[in-house]
């Protein structure tokens, strides 16, 4: 392959950079900037063809390529024609003719590829983009985001700024925990002129006081209005650029809402809007707004026609009438999997759809860490553990469906035990004669969770702590305060009201004098919870699903945390926990393919074969 | 729904390829329906007038290319005049698709959509003596379903449009067409 002898540069997108390659060492000679190492997919030329290539490049980000770039001589003997085209893209700054400078363009300059490498951007879209790119970046510098997005969400705050410029819509489809929410602020933020109209947020109830304070928080010029709870009130003008956030409740039924012409529409969890049929679905879809955008990390939750349902509330058309999507592409996908429709469905949705996983930006995460901390049974323990598996199988499992409901309630029996006797003997600590009953001393894995989380306050760092039951939330909250000291351990569970929950997330997230532990059921905290003070996660008890423990592990695993998040995974030895902790590593090998009946496959096994997996190992009594 | 023809478009490729089975069952018809259900058919590739397959059976790679004959004369005037009246009325279209209701309108002014089996020319590189072979047939079925797809697709064969339904992207350009020799410019 013939390396070029000049330095080169491309506009890389997905990075907010443009990638040097080529003599690297010219890049000292020209007093560019350093830059960060990487290695870029291109295409580059070949025995008369171009093919994708590894290129290793420096890549230097926009705010810093644009002036260096401004700056460099109009001739060099050094400088590649990409560079000097460039040069002259940045010179354009934002506000010249691009179509003009797309004919100066060489390939080496737009040599990205596609993600099928069969196709490099065309000149035109890369100038375009490179334009969209520097105007974001000046637009969010001129609004006073309170943020550093990461390179990724610039990219992604153009491409919407895009959308809404041409009075389109979108899915912004970017897996959890990667900022869509900073993402779409971006958006709004910059979309404030005096002629403009309001934007509208929708989002799930849980949600509302969260996106009111990232507002606030990362774009305090920008006015905002919560609209929800029975005494909601719009003022009679909505000033211009000001966001409303209201809930997806709210908008079902809602005339003022409908009434009122917005400028950019925000859906946020958009598979709320999956059944087309739904009231909320047809309520968003007739709203008036000049950009409609949803948010979602999951556009398919199961089948083909959620994405129509979410796509007809962001680009009605796009994908023909429902009836149709079926005949062209739910059928031919799902009945037989067709790979010439789903090739065709992507092509046709892809314009309308960002999405980049959790590995396409990992440089940019900070890592995550998982332990797993074997705990002991206590004498106690074990005598309840045998007790327990002993009476059920002398009294008989029975089949079917009675089966399967002695075996749950087994199986709950047995995780009870392994977190604490006083939870599955249902002692509540306060009716006994001698007052509270000590909790130390009973359960391995609470001594060693307390011992640890002791440990972390002491480092001055915070954690939260998984657990699926309220009882054992309430015997941790109890057992921590003691041990912290200080105020009670807060305890974030169904039973708190919205008001209630969203303090405990503040004064975790803000507050310094807020205890450094906060308890959580997950089933009860929703999603969209942002915890990303937290450097430890616990999960005190399992779930069956891994994906359950990953999602809860992902509320402090988020852009905007600085440190490593190290998570905590304890398991009881030779007890069910063990076996949990197996199947999850088989489930990870399958990887999205999640069975969530693990609990049926074990009422399916024969008595004998169960026994062997639920008896007590002796090996882990303490 | 259907496997093959769940549009009007595929339909008519469907009812084309079974009309003769009607006075007399094709036994290879059941054949052709499971080599297109079970992606035997490979790369089908339509141009106007020609389909051509690649058919894999029992290990086999048998190439099939069926010539179509195109609209001409008074039949291709009528059909353009139809097409585009309803292209018309149908302004906000998903990209590669057509009215059903066009099919209906095209077949009440008696132009075929579909061209039978004893119309058209057809080979396979297969020896078998029966003509059409099981491959041939099965590549009617695959047409049906791509058809299905993307209905234009129909009219790509019968019609050909010089503008163009919408030739790829125009922010990306295929590896094939960027130029080599000028890779790094001047
Ligand atoms: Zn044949």
């Amino acid at each position: 392959m013939p390396w070029p002898d000049r330095l080169q540069a491309t506009f890389v997108p997905a990075e907010h950079a443009v990638a040097f390659w080529g003599p690297l060492d010219l890049v000292h000679a020209h007093d560019l900037p350093e830059g960060r190492p990487g290695t870029c997919r291109f295409a580059l030329p070949a025995d008369g063809r171009v093919e994708p290539v590894d290129v290793p490049v420096r890549l230097v980000d926009l705010d810093t390529a644009v002036p260096a770039l401004r700056a460099l001589p109009a001739r060099s003997a050094a400088l590649g024609a990409s560079v000097l085209a460039w040069r002259a893209a940045a010179r354009l700054a934002e506000d010249g003719d691009p179509g003009e400078l797309a004919a100066r363009l060489p390939p080496a300059a737009h040599a990205v590829l596609n993600a099928e490498e069969t196709a490099i951007m065309s000149a035109r879209a890369a100038l375009t983009r490179f334009h969209q790119a520097v105007a974001t970046a000046s637009a969010l510098r001129a609004t006073g985001l309170r943020a550093t997005p990461r390179p990724y969400q610039v990219r992604g705050i153009a491409w919407l700024r895009a959308l809404a410029a041409e009075g389109g819509g979108g899915v912004l489809a970017d897996d959890m925990g990667l900022g869509k929410t900073l993402q779409a602020i971006g958006l709004l933020a910059t979309r404030r002129h005096p002629d403009q109209r309001p934007h509208l947020v929708v989002c799930p109830t849980s949600l509302v006081g969260n996106w009111l304070r990232e507002i606030q928080r990362f774009a305090p010029d920008t006015p905002v209005i919560g609209y929800h709870g029975a005494r909601r009130a719009l003022p009679e003008h909505v000033a211009a650029g000001t966001v409303v956030v209201t809930s997806y409740s709210v908008l079902r039924t809602d005339q003022a809402l409908r009434q009122q012409h917005w400028d950019t529409a925000v859906f946020d969890e958009a598979q709320q809007l999956k059944n087309p049929d739904a009231q909320v679905s047809r309520a968003a879809a007739g709203l008036t707004a000049h950009a409609r955008i949803a948010m979602t990390g999951t556009p398919v939750e199961n089948r083909l026609t959620e994405l129509w349902s979410i796509l007809h509330v962001t680009n009605p058309g796009v994908l023909g009438s429902r009836a149709r999507f079926r005949q062209r592409f739910a059928g031919p996908i799902e009945q037989r999997r067709s790979a010439t429709a789903a090739a065709r469905l992507n092509a046709l949705v892809g314009p309308h759809l960002l999405r980049r996983t959790k590995s396409e930006v990992a440089a940019d995460l900070p890592a995550k860490q998982h332990t797993t901390v074997a705990c002991t049974l206590t004498a106690e323990q074990a005598r309840l553990y045998t007790d327990a598996v002993d009476r059920a199988f002398a009294t008989g499992l029975g089949s079917g469906i009675a089966r399967r409901g002695r075996v749950l309630a087994l199986l709950t029996a047995l995780k009870q035990i392994c977190n604490h006797p006083a939870q599955y003997l249902g002692e509540n600590g306060e009716n006994g004669e001698n007052g509270e009953r000590e909790l130390v001393g009973r359960s391995g894995k609470f001594d060693r969770a307390v011992e640890m989380l002791a440990e972390i306050a002491d480092q001055g760092d915070r954690a939260l702590v998984f657990t699926q039951y309220r009882a054992m939330g309430e015997l941790l909250c109890r057992q921590l305060t003691d041990t912290l000291g200080g105020d009670p351990v807060p305890f974030l569970h169904g039973g708190l009201s919205l008001a209630r929950r969203d303090r405990l997330v503040h004064a975790f997230q803000t507050d310094d004098t807020a205890p450094p532990v906060l308890l959580l059921s997950l089933r009860a905290a929703g999603f969209g919870l942002n915890l990303t003070r937290a450097s430890h996660v616990v999960h005190y008890d399992r779930w069956w699903n891994p994906a359950v423990e990953e999602q809860a592990t992902d509320r402090a695993h988020r852009i905007g945390q600085q440190r490593t998040l190290t998570v905590h995974t304890l398991v009881t030895g030779g007890t069910i926990e063990d076996h949990i902790a197996r199947l999850h590593q088989t489930k990870r090998a399958l990887a999205d393919v999640v069975s969530r009946d693990a609990e049926a496959a074990l009422a399916d096994l024969s008595d004998a074969d169960l026994h062997s997996v639920l008896e007590l190992n002796p090996g882990a009594i303490a | 729904m259907p496997d093959f023809g769940a549009t009007g478009w595929g339909r008519a490729w469907v009812r084309a390829v079974e009309s003769t089975a009607v006075t007399t069952p094709n036994p290879l018809l059941p054949k052709a329906r499971s080599l297109a259900r079970n992606d035997a058919v490979t790369t089908v590739d339509i141009a106007p007038g020609r389909l051509t397959a690649e058919v894999v059976d029992r290990g086999r790679h048998h190439r099939v290319t069926i010539d179509i004959p195109l609209w001409t004369g008074q039949v291709r005037l009528v059909a353009d005049r139809l097409v585009a009246r309803s292209l018309a009325e149908h302004r906000g279209l998903a990209p590669g698709d057509l009215p059903d209701a066009l099919a209906a309108d095209l077949a009440s002014h008696g132009i075929d959509i579909a061209v039978p089996t004893d119309a058209q020319t057809a080979t396979c590189t297969c020896a078998s003596r029966r003509r059409p072979c099981s491959h041939v047939l099965a590549t009617h079925y695959a047409l049906a379903q791509r058809v299905d797809e993307q209905p234009a697709l129909a009219l790509t064969l019968r019609a050909p449009r010089r503008t163009g339904h919408r030739q790829g992207d125009p922010d990306w350009i295929d590896l094939r067409e960027v130029d080599a020799a000028a890779f790094y410019g001047g």
